[in-house]
């Protein structure tokens, strides 16, 4: 089970799974944002590598805009996944407590 | 109609003089190809790994590889309807995954497609992370090609 939708402050909550199955609906929330957005993660559990093609395509182009994505709340886990791609240098990542 | 879930099964492996070795268990299933399978292989290998007490920091990476190989494997046949066999075991030290896909053409996913991580976000493009992430979280990965049947086998230590 995957969830995607705004929070209450403006933030992008993601919840459950994002997984190969999930990532159209993923792709076509985030295909809908534009400017600078924060996605908060503290919910997320686990994601796949098609799931960082949906980041790293959504980043591209907020970025090509003037814009950008900023991750916050990110597990252990997940973590790891964004080094291993070097997600680091091109995204702003925080782990929970910054 | 309610989950039916794989009984795993205990094997206990004996030396020359019938003294046990290590004890193993194993569950095997066979998945329809489809992404929407995705879900029930979680759960059902999330059901063993928390019967043997497999760790978080286990599961997780073993869960990725499994997920990840079984992708490529739906994504690069999609013509073929035959299901994919999935096999588990937990050792006393590691958890062992094979994955066999069958009537295939062969796809080793040991070679290393030399993704560059370090690229800057411009030169980036989604897709080919799969296998070099399955690389940086395993600590064996074996391909065998047979037959038309393709089998990916990857070992995690319990203790990693």
């Amino acid at each position: 089970m995957f969830q995607i939708d705004f929070g209450d402050n403006g933030e992008i909550m993601c919840c459950g799974r994002l997984d190969a199955a999930q990532c159209e609906k993923a792709q076509a929330f985030m295909d809908a944002v534009a400017d600078s957005q924060t996605l908060n993660f503290a919910a997320l559990d686990y994601i796949s590598s098609a799931g960082l093609g949906v980041l790293l395509k959504t980043q591209k182009r907020l970025v090509g805009s003037g814009g950008g994505l900023k991750i916050i709340n990110v597990n252990n886990h997940i973590h790891d996944v964004f080094h291993y791609s070097g997600f680091h240098a091109i995204f702003d990542i925080e782990k929970p407590g910054g | 109609m309610g989950m039916r879930w794989p009984v795993g099964v205990s094997r206990l492996k004996t030396g020359p003089a019938g003294r046990f070795l290590e004890r193993s268990l194993s569950m095997q299933k066979k998945l329809n190809r489809s992404y929407d399978s995705l879900e029930e292989m979680y759960e059902i290998t999330e059901r063993f790994f928390l019967n043997e007490d497999v760790e978080p920091s286990i599961r997780f990476p073993v869960h990725f590889v499994m997920e990840e190989l079984f992708t490529n494997m739906v994504k690069y046949h999609p013509e073929n309807s035959n299901d994919i066999l999935l096999d588990v075991n937990k050792t006393e030290d590691a958890v062992k995954v094979s994955m066999t896909d069958f009537d295939v053409d062969a796809f080793d996913v040991t070679v290393d497609r030399n993704i560059n991580t370090d690229a800057p976000l411009e030169e980036r493009t989604p897709g080919g992370l799969g296998v070099h992430l399955i690389h940086k979280m395993v600590d064996s990965l074996e391909y065998d090609y047979a037959n038309r049947c393709s089998t990916v086998t990857f070992t995690k230590g319990l203790n990693a």
